[in-house]
């Protein structure tokens, strides 16, 4: 079995004070079902001061859009329209959702793959729209015409970018247009000109490195540029998110196990999970070959500071200025969508243990939850975090025995069905009608893959806030602001 | 000593011993293997040609390009014996960090292509790694590579066990050290070099040091990345341990001030981990002994990551009449004046308007008559002096008017009788609806 390797949550007060109240949690899951997804919407207000504060830092204006994907949440929403920020929508349906939350169409932004109707509730609304291609023009502009329809403000995104010097390479992205055919894709903006007006260009890379994305902000300061050269005013220079969480307490935790990982993959100690599943890494004649899926758990840089480091990176073709300093000199806005970072902190998912079965032969216990692997989505998402045990009301203290493993089964009848493939230590031995808590699931955990296989109910949500010393809480749909005591009366 | 070609002049390089009073050593002798003094610069030197030569007569008849996965040292080396043979290179690295390396190889002539980073919206089914992918793009490519595969190709450690091993020996007098320590990069150095002295004496002990796994030393892995290296057998090694870049440094810094030996932070660390491993054992001792640690390469293309991370080392005296000395009152108190009567200004008395932002912005847009003047140039300027007339009034104009202050209360300091600064900047200039031009 090996010695018991810990991978704590970083815990915000919130989610803290919310575990210490354990009496509530239960009364929820005996209420509403098993599993739950509890949200703590005044979170959201202070992940976005953060964000803020960077901005103030450098000097910089423009708006910042909760990437709505993260979660389906009414209650984040909600709360996030109570503040100065703006939403990123990339459906219909989510587009309705921020409307009827009260964004109004300048605190919207439409984005990603967009069909008919939704291009047209887009340009109807007046939200700005992120094109993602010169057909996607086409379309919008003739949907405009056709409809009679106020000018639509656009993005351009674009994708593509090279340095000059060092070649840095991006993966391929199905999105945007390559910024080599910038000239052809303004050439049809201006053909179109009584349709669309550009607001200025766009770029979302998935990855986590400053370097890549250090170098498409700097090539679209020069799109910009280029779009200034043909008279065009563009305003805004929108660089999308993946700013990350840091999700682990403790950062030694998280380079142990990612050491004796190697170490079990290798043949050198006992796998760290259900059948030796090695997350992506594999034993070649003795050398590590692969590479490791999962998320970089614990970083030293998320969130608002991944964006004031990318934000104070030089820009090479503009004689090394700060990209922060030349946003700024150049009179643009800077948009910024976050998504899993802005709603760091701002949820937990609750499961109940439904049995625990003795150790089989590799010493774990096999731990059945009442929730299916996707209702809790962060083993999909490559994050490894351990749950808290929130025991049921009056079962007396726990015997402190020591660190029990085990495996963390889900409730569909398939063999795949594991919450976590990992080995998991928890302080003591659950028992029927506990409670296990994840932490940290709001972004993109909750909702995002959760389906009804099997006749199998999804998780409801529900937001809850301190009032006073007190949780309070509603059903997600019924938050309003005017609820929670940190939130505009 | 004359030779025909660089290359001959690439190993055979001395062993110095480090003075007792340095190390603190009583009974060990601690030499340094001055691996940092081959033609270009590092221990690679070796590595690369031995791996190169073989092959070049081929690759120069194909035309081939030669490849390698290197951050530093092993592609400086290939890029010198490419240019010499009228080859090109290209080095693909995920790890450069350090960008005076950067630039140093792009001098050299060699293309670099970094690769992508780790996606932020993870796909766990993608396992490839990119070593997989850059072989598979050097499958698919169709031209000629000559791919030298420093990981895995085992003329690496050959190098080391036909040169830097033997060497060792012959100048220890025909004996094997009894400890010899080295970082661990492609392990190609320690494997070579451990085999050699082994079989001049089984007791010898060797320590491999690798990079504190938060922290980032150039040219060394961590403990989980050796693994990924084919070269590298845990057997070789008697202990491995890790040193950090603290360590790095500072034993970089007791190489350079007080040994003369201008060592890289590669180096640093061999000679903190070796003096740390030593020190044990040395208490213990009667008789002398005597151990080898290896400095790789020099400490010129890391002045960027010594400034990183010890920015004290490189503190430079402050100069006169730089804006940092203003206080935020002073600055705040600065005559400045807002866009409305600015603009009446200009009409009225015509100061001189400068706009302190980059080139880029000002070309981009700008208020009509101005002159650009960046901050950087401003600043140097104004150390010369005041750079215009006492009799000519001066508006001060940047982006949202708080560099602009403070230059206006450098200038009245200086004794300018007459500078004022746009409240609110270029950035208030635009909202209030004020005419910017391009020219």
């Amino acid at each position: 079995m090996g010695r018991p390797l810990h991978l704590e949550p970083a815990l915000g007060d919130r989610l803290l004070s919310l575990l210490r109240t354990p009496g509530l949690l239960h009364l929820l899951t005996g209420a509403l079902g098993s599993p739950l997804n509890v949200l703590v919407p005044d979170q959201i207000a202070e992940n976005l001061a953060r964000f803020r504060s960077v901005y103030r830092r450098h000097r910089l204006s423009g708006q910042i859009f909760l990437a709505h994907k993260a979660n389906r949440s009414s209650a984040l929403l909600r709360r996030l329209a109570a503040t100065d920020a703006g939403v990123d929508v990339a459906s219909l349906g989510e587009l309705r959702h921020a409307l009827g939350a009260g964004f109004g169409p300048d605190r919207i932004m439409a984005t990603g793959p967009k069909n008919p109707e939704f291009l047209w509730l887009a340009a109807r609304a007046g939200v700005t729209v992120g094109v993602d291609s010169a057909g996607e023009l086409d379309r919008l502009a003739a949907l405009v015409g056709r409809h009679s329809l106020a000018r639509a403000r656009v993005l351009l995104r674009l994708s593509g970018f090279e340095a000059p010097g060092v070649r840095v390479l991006s993966r391929r992205s199905r999105f945007g247009s390559p910024v080599r055919d910038l000239d052809t894709l303004l050439e049809r903006l201006e053909q179109h000109a009584g349709a669309v007006e550009l607001t200025g260009v766009a770029y979302h890379l998935d990855t986590t490195s400053l370097s890549e994305k250090a170098t498409a902000l700097e090539s679209c300061l020069t799109a910009l540029e280029t779009c200034r050269s043909r008279g065009l005013r563009p305003r805004a220079l929108d660089i999308g998110g993946g700013f990350g969480v840091s999700y682990l307490a403790d950062r030694r935790q998280w380079e142990e196990y990612t050491t004796q990982l190697t170490e079990a993959v290798l043949g050198r100690r006992p796998p760290l999970a259900w059948q030796g599943h090695g997350y992506g890494l594999r034993n070649e004649a003795g050398t590590l070959r692969g590479t490791l899926g999962l998320y970089p758990a614990h970083r030293p840089v998320a969130g608002e500071r991944y964006l004031d480091e990318l934000l104070a990176r030089p820009a090479a073709s503009f004689g090394g200025r700060p990209l922060a300093a030349l946003l700024l000199e150049h009179l643009y806005d800077l948009y910024i969508e976050p998504g899993r970072a802005l709603v760091d902190q701002c949820g937990i998912t609750l499961a109940k243990v439904l049995e625990v079965r003795q150790a089989g032969a590799d010493g774990a216990a096999a731990v059945r939850l009442a929730m299916k692997a996707d209702d809790m989505a962060l083993e999909k998402h490559g994050v490894l975090m351990d749950p808290v045990v929130v025991p049921r009301d009056g079962s007396g203290p726990r015997d402190a025995a020591g660190p029990v493993a085990v495996h963390l089964f889900g409730s569909l009848c398939l063999e795949s069905d594991l919450v976590t493939r990992r080995t998991v230590f928890l302080p003591c031995r659950p028992e029927p009608g506990d409670l296990l808590a994840f932490a940290n699931t709001a972004g993109y955990a909750m909702d995002f893959h959760a389906g009804r296989a099997q006749h199998q109910p999804v998780a409801r949500k529900v937001a809850a806030w301190q009032d006073g010393g007190t949780w309070r809480w509603c059903l997600d749909e019924e938050y309003w602001p005017t609820m929670s005591a940190e939130g505009p009366q | 000593m004359r030779y025909d070609s660089i290359t001959e002049a690439i190993g055979n390089t001395p062993l110095v011993r480090i003075d007792p009073a340095v190390t603190g050593l009583a009974h060990i002798d601690l030499f340094a293997k001055l691996e940092m003094l081959n033609p270009f610069g590092s221990v690679k030197d070796r590595t690369a040609w031995h791996m190169a030569r073989p092959h070049l007569t081929d690759a120069v008849a194909h035309g081939s390009r030669i490849v390698e996965l290197s951050s530093g040292n092993t592609a400086k080396a290939l890029a010198v014996i490419a240019g010499m043979h009228g080859l090109s290179f290209k080095s693909v690295t995920n790890r450069m960090r350090v960008p005076e390396i950067k630039d140093l190889l792009l001098l050299l002539g060699a293309e670099i292509e970094e690769l992508p980073g780790q996606s932020e919206c993870l796909d766990p089914t993608a396992t490839d790694d990119p070593l997989t992918l850059f072989h598979r793009a050097l499958a698919e490519s169709g031209s000629e590579y000559l791919h030298t595969d420093q990981y895995f190709n085992p003329r690496n450690t050959e190098a080391h066990l036909n040169g830097t091993g033997p060497e060792i020996v012959k100048d220890l007098d025909g004996r094997a050290p009894d400890w010899f320590i080295a970082c661990v990069g492609t392990a190609g150095t320690s494997a070579g070099v451990a085999r050699v002295l082994r079989e001049h004496d089984p007791g010898v002990r060797v320590v491999g040091l690798v990079g504190a796994k938060s922290d980032f030393i150039p040219g060394i892995r961590t403990i989980d990345e050796v693994q990924e290296v084919g070269l590298f057998d845990p057997e070789t090694y008697d202990s491995m341990a890790s040193v950090s870049a603290d360590e790095a440094i500072e034993g970089m810094l007791t190489l350079i001030r007080r040994c003369g030996i201008l060592a890289g932070p590669t180096g640093g660390g061999a000679y903190s981990g070796a003096v740390r491993h030593l020190r044990e054992a040395d208490a213990r001792l009667t008789e002398r002994r005597t151990a080898v640690f290896v400095v790789c390469d020099r400490v010129e293309s890391y002045l960027s990551y010594v400034k990183q991370r010890r920015p004290d080392l490189l503190g430079r005296p402050r100069r006169k009449h730089s804006p940092a000395d203003v206080t935020a009152a002073e600055a705040l108190s600065a005559p400045a004046v807002g866009v409305a009567q600015a603009r009446r200004w200009i009409a009225a008395e015509g100061p001189l308007v400068v706009d302190l932002r980059s080139p880029f912005a000002y070309a981009a847009l700008h208020i009509d008559g101005s002159v650009n003047i960046v901050d950087e140039l401003f600043e140097e300027l104004l150390r010369g002096g005041l750079p215009f007339s006492r009799s000519r009034p001066v508006l001060l104009a940047c982006p949202v008017g708080e560099k602009s202050a403070r230059y206006a209360a450098l200038l009245r300091r200086m004794g300018h009788p007459d500078v004022r600064s746009l409240a609110g900047g270029i950035v208030a200039w635009r909202d209030a609806g004020a005419p910017l031009v391009r020219d």
